[in-house]
């Protein structure tokens, strides 16, 4: 179940820029990977590329043994929904919703948020906001926001998660937090985590990380 | 998805509010205009159809004039000149054999029922008051069956002219007119004979001025006998089963005899025309009421796209595929549609309601209570329904779409 990459070449077109050059890399399972680099190295982009959520250039990218540009897209949709969880910068919770029916979205594309909903407490319990299922949102502070982001992407406790700047938005307090969650997911769950950083600290808590410099693995 | 449509809807309530107030007032106007119009129409067209018959068939007069007897008298000349050039009129004031006319509408199984006339023109005298008038010769058990008369009549009932005992019903202002009162007797002759008593046993008022105003109902051989003209008819009127055959009917017993035979819509072709211009314009206003709505559907569900590519993203992330968000906005578009239709549908109807006890006019077009006529025609509040609903179907569709196209890179690319 790693994800392995080879020769990923990535360009864009205006303005014509490589981004990626020739990236080859194995991210084994149970891993805790960051990515760190200067901003416009294209750490961003080779986690997108890496999570399917955008498709390479060139080279190839086999999750598990399966080349992900053939699945279709329903296909790469369930396998999101199943096997990977996304934490971003920002929050993207949907404002009309609870904390407790933002967390259990992806289990409702499966129709799973009834079975799901214990789950659902335990993880708002671990993260010590488990009084605050009913809020919305907007009522909740940054750190809560990004704890509630987490417990959605980890509901269908997914093998993979992918994280891009995940303490951007946050103050050191609420950094540790999120991070010591990420930490104990890999030690207990044997989750793969990849995360984009550019906190050296941060960074040194993944058990690996791999450098980009102008698109290059240094 | 539903679930989160709703909260969309929800959470956002002044928008939807609003656009649900443009869904609503446009099924509403449909309503209420098409329920007025068409409501006039019917009663308009009840008027014409049943306060007369549907198909006349009348005796025909013909103009003689010079071309036409030149050829019958002088085939092979060309030119023919006349000392007095002749002009009459071949008078044919009766239907020359209706035993055949009522052969042929007794075996029609498209006739419902036929009346057979004898129209004459007639003065009505009453103490040295002397009015103009047309009697309508009928025999009565047959008449009412063809027309709605007996609706209308006050004082007595339609029947009451009886066969051949000097009674009649007069129109209401002709009555008026004449200072006579049911029960009475007047004096009626046809201008070339002495006048004959009638009784008054009744009148009508059919709210068609024509009529009420110069038309005298009495029975068939009074009239001959009035006449003069011993068994003569001269127009047949005839009700039919389907009121749509009356054309075919017409146009199929044009070719028997001698007789002219028109339809009711023949009789009355300039109304169709203004009922095609009405529909026209009704169509068109509606056009452009749910025109608004649907605008305002697409400039809302189009705002909420924009506001919302993030939560687009994150969807897209967690494994929602593109015709999920897609159905998370077409469906907003379509509760709203649903939504606002059925309370415009119900909103409509009760404003009809309400329309059709409002006093308004009274008099000739008020067919006797002198409220408006409102139609509650289902098909009206079906299309009304159908029209919003097609509207907001496709003010969402757009906007839907193009959220569907949204990729979550592109979006979280832009975001960053």
């Amino acid at each position: 179940m790693s994800i392995l990459l080879e020769n990923v070449n990535k360009f864009f077109n205006t303005p014509p820029t490589q981004v990626l050059t020739d990236i080859t890399c194995d991210i084994k399972l149970g891993e805790f990977v960051s990515l760190v680099g200067r901003s416009g190295s294209g750490k961003s982009t080779l986690l997108y590329i890496m999570s399917s959520l955008d498709t390479a250039t060139s080279g190839s990218i086999k999750i598990a043994g399966d080349e992900i540009s053939t699945f279709s897209q329903k296909k790469l949709h369930q396998f999101r929904n199943e096997h990977m969880g996304f934490v971003f910068q920002f929050h993207y919770l949907l404002p009309e919703l609870t904390a407790e029916e933002n967390i259990l979205m992806p289990a409702r594309k499966k129709g799973l948020h009834h079975k799901k909903r214990d789950y659902a407490h335990h993880l708002l319990e671990e993260f010590q906001i488990k009084h605050k299922f009913d809020r919305l949102p907007k009522q909740l502070s940054g750190g809560e926001q990004q704890r509630v982001s987490i417990a959605r992407a980890l509901i269908m406790e997914p093998s993979y998660l992918f994280t891009d700047e995940p303490t951007g938005n946050l103050d050191s307090a609420n950094g540790e937090i999120v991070m010591t969650i990420f930490k104990k997911l890999n030690l207990e769950k044997k989750t793969t985590i990849v995360m984009v950083t550019h906190d050296p600290d941060f960074a040194n808590i993944a058990t690996r990380q791999i450098y980009l410099s102008d698109g290059k693995i240094t | 998805m539903i679930f989160l449509a709703f909260r969309q809807l929800v959470s956002r309530k002044r928008q939807t509010l609003l656009t649900l107030a443009g869904i609503i007032l446009g099924t509403i106007a449909f309503i209420v205009i098409s329920g007025i119009m068409l409501g006039f129409r019917e009663f308009f067209i009840d008027q014409l159809v049943n306060n007369d018959a549907q198909v006349h068939i009348t005796s025909k007069e013909t103009i003689i004039d010079t071309p036409a007897l030149s050829t019958f008298f002088f085939p092979k000349i060309e030119h023919v000149f006349w000392n007095t050039p002749p002009s009459t009129r071949k008078d044919h004031a009766r239907i020359i054999y209706p035993a055949g006319w009522y052969k042929r509408l007794d075996n029609d199984p498209r006739i419902a029922a036929y009346s057979p006339q004898l129209k004459t023109q007639i003065i009505l005298t009453h103490y040295g008051k002397a009015i103009s008038g047309q009697l309508i010769g009928v025999v009565p058990s047959r008449q009412q069956h063809v027309t709605t008369i007996r609706n209308y009549v006050h004082g007595g009932k339609f029947t009451d002219i009886g066969a051949g005992s000097n009674r009649i019903i007069l129109g209401q202002e002709l009555l008026e007119k004449l200072g006579a009162h049911v029960t009475e007797r007047i004096w009626i002759s046809n201008g070339r004979s002495a006048p004959i008593p009638f009784k008054i046993v009744g009148s009508f008022q059919t709210g068609v001025s024509a009529l009420d105003a110069n038309t005298v109902f009495g029975s068939l051989s009074d009239a001959q006998h009035l006449n003069q003209t011993p068994g003569y008819v001269n127009e047949i009127a005839v009700r039919l089963k389907h009121i749509d055959q009356a054309k075919q009917v017409s146009e199929d017993w044009q070719k028997f005899g001698d007789e002219k035979v028109q339809s009711w819509d023949q009789a009355n072709a300039s109304f169709f025309n203004i009922f095609k211009i009405q529909d026209a314009i009704r169509y068109m206003m509606i056009t452009c009421i749910l025109m608004v709505a649907g605008f305002g559907i697409y400039n809302i569900l189009n705002m909420v796209v924009t506001q919302k590519r993030k939560e687009i993203a994150i969807l897209r992330s967690i494994g929602f595929e593109a015709k999920d968000i897609i159905f998370l906005f077409f469906i907003q578009g379509v509760v709203l549609g649903i939504l606002g239709g059925l309370i415009g549908v119900l909103v409509g109807y009760g404003l009809c309601l309400y329309l059709s006890q409002v006093p308004f006019g009274g008099g000739p077009l008020g067919k006797g209570t002198g409220t408006l006529t409102v139609s509650f025609q289902p098909a009206i509040y079906i299309r009304a329904f159908t029209l919003s609903f097609i509207a907001s179907i496709i003010a969402s569709v757009l906007p839907a779409r193009a959220a569907g196209y949204m990729t979550p890179i592109d979006i979280i690319r832009s975001e960053s």
